[in-house]
């Protein structure tokens, strides 16, 4: 079985540690390095080749420049953001140009993204 | 032991089943429901439901939010506010709503399942750096809520009350106009009325005049610490 790599990175200790706490379960699924600061994050996937980084939207603003550029540069990299004070997940990736795709904000959502089937967004209790 | 039971309200629904997913895992918890903040009406006629309330967001202490929630639950719920910004003008904020307890962002999953356990408990979470807040803020209240019975005894307005300790503690105009954000005349204006409603000559005479109420705290306005006041308590 192929294991998924994901990177986390968060500035907020708590957000961090929640995200990580509803993967790292999954037996498919390898959570291979937390960081704090974005300007760690591309040495961070340098060294640990994740498929997957997950990150956090800021508050009223979409995906933080630094993954836009991530996602430039490394085509092959995905990006889940998640929205903490929203119930808001978004899938991004790149083919010519950034794409992204709303995705149900929920641990089964993301779980669904991360092994490459998109669940799309629903109002969800 | 007995259970604590939880509920959890928080707008991104991966981090509010993370949550649950890591009290659930101890026996002493049990989280009796998890609603998205927007579906909080679908829960009323839910009784007796929570030792403790999780939220997200200081929203949910207001008014509107606070009738939706007191309608679902019968029992004095306790918040306790999680993955809240390093901001002690916020943090007052949430006291003066109710909150029970008010975990930073940058606590970890382990200090929030502490903090659940002290809430049910009856104790109060603070963080640490937002405790000399606390002090600062009952320190203020206490100088500048004379008392009801001053207020009557002499017919002094919010603002007069207020300008009452800073003039017995012999701030210049200037310094009480820097204060409350005023103009120096409109300071000077303040303490005229209040020379003429309680009929001294002089400021020095306001302090000992307003001296003999009793403050709010039952202690000597003299013995009250003293408190470089910080601008987030405005």
């Amino acid at each position: 079985m192929s294991v998924i790599r994901v990177l986390v990175a968060n500035r907020h200790r708590l957000v961090r540690e929640l995200i990580v706490a509803s993967i790292s379960d999954q037996p498919d699924i390898q959570v291979v390095q937390e960081i704090e600061h974005e300007s760690e994050v591309e040495d961070a996937i340098d060294r640990t080749q994740p498929d997957f980084l997950i990150v956090t939207l800021d508050r009223n603003s979409g995906l933080p420049e630094f993954c836009n550029l991530i996602l430039q540069k490394r085509p092959q990299m995905k990006i889940i953001a998640i929205a903490p004070d929203r119930n808001v997940t978004v899938f991004y990736w790149a083919s010519l140009q950034v794409k992204s795709h709303p995705i149900e904000a929920s641990e089964a959502g993301v779980l669904d993204a991360l092994r490459g089937i998109v669940r799309p967004a629903a109002r969800i209790q | 032991m007995s259970t604590i039971r939880v509920v959890i309200v928080f707008h991104n629904r991966l981090l509010r089943d993370s949550i649950a997913r890591i009290l659930g895992k101890r026996t002493e918890f049990e989280v009796v429901a998890a609603p998205n903040s927007e579906t909080l009406s679908l829960h009323e006629g839910i009784e007796d439901l929570s030792d403790v309330l999780l939220l997200d967001s200081l929203e949910y202490l207001f008014d509107s939010a606070r009738q939706k929630l007191e309608g679902w639950s019968s029992r004095a719920f306790r918040p306790l506010l999680l993955a809240m910004e390093d901001d002690p003008s916020l943090f007052l904020r949430a006291v003066r709503r109710g909150a029970w307890g008010y975990v930073l962002q940058d606590a970890s999953a382990a200090d929030v399942v502490a903090a659940v356990r002290s809430v049910a408990q009856g104790q109060a979470v603070c963080p640490p750096q937002f405790t000399r807040f606390l002090f600062e803020y009952i320190a203020t209240q206490t100088e500048e809520m004379p008392s009801s019975s001053r207020r009557k005894r002499w017919g002094l307005t919010r603002r007069e009350q207020q300008l009452v300790p800073l003039i017995e503690r012999g701030l210049s105009n200037k310094e009480i106009a820097g204060y409350f954000h005023l103009s120096e005349q409109t300071v000077k204006n303040h303490i005229h009325r209040i020379l003429r409603k309680t009929g001294v000559s002089d400021r020095l005479g306001i302090g000992e005049v307003c001296r003999d109420s009793v403050s709010p705290i039952g202690t000597e306005s003299s013995t009250q610490p003293k408190f470089e006041v910080s601008r987030v308590l405005s």
